[in-house]
């Protein structure tokens, strides 16, 4: 049994190692616990099975979406993107940081098998896992200037065993 | 003598990102392909084999793992070193893709000193 502080840590971890190396920005967890998503957001997601089976999100507005793009294809804050490359941009990050936390949580949950991540524009996007799942949510600052959501939504699965 | 390198990944991003660290470690190719997914892979490796392939795992229809299978079935590309590039660590899963016949791992993320230090011994 995998316990909540244990996947909040390798997601924030996780996160902070891939901003860090692969995006050049700096991410924080958020000091404000109120801290609201504006209207306009991003979500990638990824699904996983396993010991543990269900999603990861990384949940963030539309400009933080596409300075996080820029930053990755080393362009300029000035120059144009289009929405499919920021699409693209954000579903890599959300891949990225799977892989990340499922290095982290290999010797906790064995190996977890993830699918291929998606990207929907919208608001309030939540896949849903049914009775029995638990969601582990950290809000983060992108760069002290973006809010930004985390999310790991998830059940323990009792067909699988951790090898 | 120049080398040349083709990049496989579903993500456009990633393959700039790899193609911009390739650049930063200093090592040069005379001429560098993208595909975006293993039967993109196929068909131009089938027509220019290339001498150094970066190959993604994690990639929709046909995988890293599948790709590596079948570009070893082909004689044109004997001769191609692959690399593969991808967010999976297990010792487990990087021991198989090199029993199919990869020959070397990088592990995202990446720096440019890894893409050196993997990719020099096959520039000679
Ligand atoms: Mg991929």
């Amino acid at each position: 049994m995998i316990d909540e502080l244990c996947l909040n840590d390798a997601l924030l971890a996780g996160a902070k190692e891939i901003f860090e190396t692969m995006i050049f920005m700096d991410l924080e967890e958020s000091t404000d616990p109120e801290q609201k998503m504006e209207e306009d957001t991003l979500l990638g997601s990824i699904t996983f099975t396993g010991t543990l089976e269900g999603c990861l999100t990384i949940c963030c507005s539309s400009s933080c979406a596409k300075t996080i793009a820029l930053n990755m294809l080393g362009m300029d804050s000035t120059e144009e993107i289009n929405g499919e490359d920021i699409n693209d941009a954000i579903g890599e990050v959300t891949n990225l940081v799977m892989g990340s936390v499922k290095s982290r949580l290999a010797d906790s949950v064995g190996n977890l098998e993830v699918s291929i991540p998606t990207v929907v524009r919208g608001r309030k996007l939540e896949n849903s896992l049914g009775d029995g799942a638990n969601k582990v949510l950290v809000k983060v600052n992108i760069e002290d200037e973006f809010a930004a959501e985390l999310s790991l939504l998830y059940r323990e699965n009792p067909e699988q065993h951790s090898n | 003598m120049a080398k040349t390198l083709m990049i496989v990944d579903d993500s456009a991003t990633m393959r700039k990102i790899i193609m911009r660290t390739v650049r930063m470690s200093g090592l040069q190719f005379d001429r560098t392909e993208e595909a975006g997914n293993g039967n993109e892979a196929l068909e131009k490796l089938g027509a220019n084999p290339v001498d150094i392939m970066l190959c993604d795992i994690n990639m929709p229809e046909m995988n890293g793992t599948e790709l590596v299978k079948k570009i070893r079935e082909m004689d044109s590309c004997k001769n191609t070193k692959i690399v593969m590039v991808s967010t999976e660590s297990s010792q487990e899963l990087i021991n198989g893709v090199i029993a199919d016949g990869a020959n070397g791992f990088i592990t995202k993320p990446f720096t440019p000193e890894k893409f050196q230090e993997k990719l020099s011994p096959f520039m000679n």
